[in-house]
């Protein structure tokens, strides 16, 4: 169980967000929807320990993480994974070291100053690109990747660090449609077999429908809806995005429409049982 | 859509004029400033034409008096006796290359130090810089007091000329190569350091926000996120370096701190004949050699970047 009381970020002259009091069970998938500004990736990033509230309270199991510092800080953000928009991979490094970047939390200074890593830890993040369909770009440098397989290689960097929850920024917003289709994929499939929580920024209303279990919706900051999808009515809706209510319903329609059906009907058995134990060596 | 069309739309055309507007003030504020600075910059070069008295009379006069002084130290050799050899009493000739060369291998073990005095130097102030760049960079210095620190601590070191540490240095620990290896270093600690920290600014901040998400610490975001981004710039800007140190080492010399530039002293002071030039002729050569090899190792790390 992950909660907020009462988080507030303040800048100089606004709250991006004021006053957030939620409670995330763990194994949820949850879309946070709102137009740009609206506070969703301050939030995100206050949870992840990225970005200092001003004020308020983050539990994680009835543990305080607002005011973890040093080693217990370093912990908690391997504990809870983050994945970025614009994926945030370092470049130059190849893809399986940018994974194992991942393991960090639990090597030694020297070790890791020497990007020492065990054969199993090897092994671990082959396995973890394999799930994303990446294992065959592990030894490639990871800028020569395109953006929907940059957005794969940092889920599995995500994935190596053994999270309980996983915090997505916009992960879909700098793709194309059909990339955003494998990304969002691969989180809800991520959030169904090891039991992650998951809580997306999204900006279209369609995807957060048709991936999330729970939709949550901000507006200048302030929390103005918080329930299950099938209860956001149009009206909110337009009321959460305001002028940009038009764009977001658009794209839904059209740029990146992602299918109606909900993705557990879409994953099909087949889609899982295709990923063999060590497809590596194989491709 | 043509010219015509579009003049006509008055909407658009309003907001053309206004543009225009605003374009011509700026380019007016502009010039006015440009003018000052012009104008500052003549005063400026008036007064240092002044006060260094760069007359073109005085330079007139003294330039012969270089020519006089090349003249003096220019070797005496005779064409039908250049290639003569040693004679058997083993004394050579004078006006032959062996007799103005008698030195040669003297030359030459000296100028193999320096080469090595200035490879170590660079090594132990590259190393030293990159220890200090990652705190001196605005963008990654864990806080004000660690910045502050680093950023002094580096200035101290290149802001002191080398040969004035290599002084002090030849007191504290004797003539000698090591006096002018450390000297070098620590300028090369602070000019290199400051580069990188150039360097570590302009380096991308997103893949070290990737590293702090997974629960990197300080150091794992240096070394995973800022290091392989820099890294070829680092190397490009460490052998420029070594080229400078090449000229630097043959200069502590001077000042007794090893090298070859003491027997460059030793030549000038004592004797000021053909063998300041014959010394001379080496160092030229030498310092052009180890150039275009840096060069060419240089656009091969560079080159690798920008065109791949």
């Amino acid at each position: 169980m992950l909660t907020t009381e009462l988080l507030t970020k303040s800048f100089a002259t606004r709250n991006a967000v004021s006053d957030i009091s939620l409670s995330f069970p763990q194994g949820q998938m949850v879309g946070v929807i709102g137009r740009s500004g609206a506070g969703k990736s301050t939030l995100l990033r206050m949870i992840n320990r990225l970005a200092e509230p001003t004020s308020g309270r983050i539990t994680f199991e009835g543990r305080d993480v607002t005011a973890l510092k040093g080693r217990a800080l370093y912990e908690w953000r391997a504990t809870c994974a983050m994945v970025f928009q614009q994926f945030n991979l370092v470049g130059r490094l190849d893809v399986i070291t940018n994974v194992l970047t991942g393991r960090l939390y639990h090597h030694g200074f020297a070790s890791s100053m020497l990007q020492m890593f065990s054969a199993a830890e090897r092994a671990f993040a082959i396995r973890a690109l394999d799930r994303l369909g990446m294992a065959h770009t592990a030894l490639q440098q990871a800028d020569t990747l395109s953006g929907g397989q940059m957005q794969r290689v940092a889920i599995a960097r995500a994935l190596v660090q053994e999270p309980r929850v996983m915090l997505a920024d916009e992960p879909i917003a700098s793709l194309d449609p059909l990339n955003a289709k494998v990304v969002m994929d691969a989180l809800r499939t991520i959030n169904r077999e090891d039991g992650i929580t998951v809580i997306c920024n999204l900006h279209t209303l369609d995807t957060a429908r048709s991936y999330c279990d729970r939709i949550i919706g901000l507006k200048d900051g302030v929390l103005v809806f918080d329930d299950v999808p099938a209860k956001l009515t149009q009206e909110t809706a337009r009321e959460i995005y305001g002028a940009e209510a038009d764009d977001a319903f658009a794209e839904g329609l059209t740029s990146t429409s992602l299918g109606g059906k909900p993705a557990k009907e879409r994953l099909t058995e087949a889609d899982i049982a295709q990923r063999s134990p060590l497809g590596f060596a194989a491709s | 859509m043509t010219d015509a069309t579009l003049a006509t739309r008055s909407g658009e055309s309003d907001a053309v004029t206004t543009f225009e507007q605003h374009r011509a003030e700026l380019i007016r504020s502009r010039r006015a400033m440009n003018l000052l600075f012009i104008a500052l910059f003549a005063a400026a070069t008036v007064a240092s034409i002044y006060v260094s008295r760069f007359y073109p009379d005085r330079l007139a006069s003294g330039l012969p008096r270089i020519f006089e002084y090349f003249g003096t130290i220019m070797p005496n050799l005779e064409l039908d006796k250049l290639f003569v050899g040693r004679g058997d009493d083993g004394r050579a000739v004078a006006g032959s290359i062996v007799y103005w060369y008698s030195d040669f291998w003297v030359y030459v073990r000296l100028i193999f130090e320096t080469i090595l005095m200035a490879l170590t130097a660079t090594i132990l102030g590259a190393a030293a810089a990159f220890l200090l760049c990652f705190p001196a960079s605005r963008n990654l210095a864990p806080n004000t007091i660690v910045y502050w620190i680093s950023r002094r601590f580096m200035e101290i070191c290149r802001g002191v000329p080398e040969i004035l540490y290599a002084l002090i240095l030849v007191f504290a620990v004797g003539i000698g190569p090591l006096a002018g290896v450390v000297a070098i270093a620590i300028h090369t600690a602070g000019a290199l350091g400051k580069l990188f920290s150039e360097v570590n600014e302009n380096a991308s901040m997103r893949p070290v926000e990737g590293i702090r998400g997974v629960g990197g610490t300080w150091f794992e975001e240096m070394r995973y996120g800022v290091v392989p981004q820099v890294m070829p710039n680092f190397a490009s800007y460490t052998l420029l370096r070594f080229e400078i140190n090449v000229r630097a080492s043959s200069i502590v010399g001077f000042v007794g701190a090893g090298g070859i530039g003491q027997e460059l002293n030793r030549v000038i002071s004592l004797y000021s004949d053909d063998r300041v030039v014959a010394v001379l002729l080496l160092v030229v050569i030498l310092v052009t050699m180890i150039d275009l090899f840096s060069e060419r190792l240089r656009t091969h790390f560079i080159g690798k970047e920008n065109f791949r």
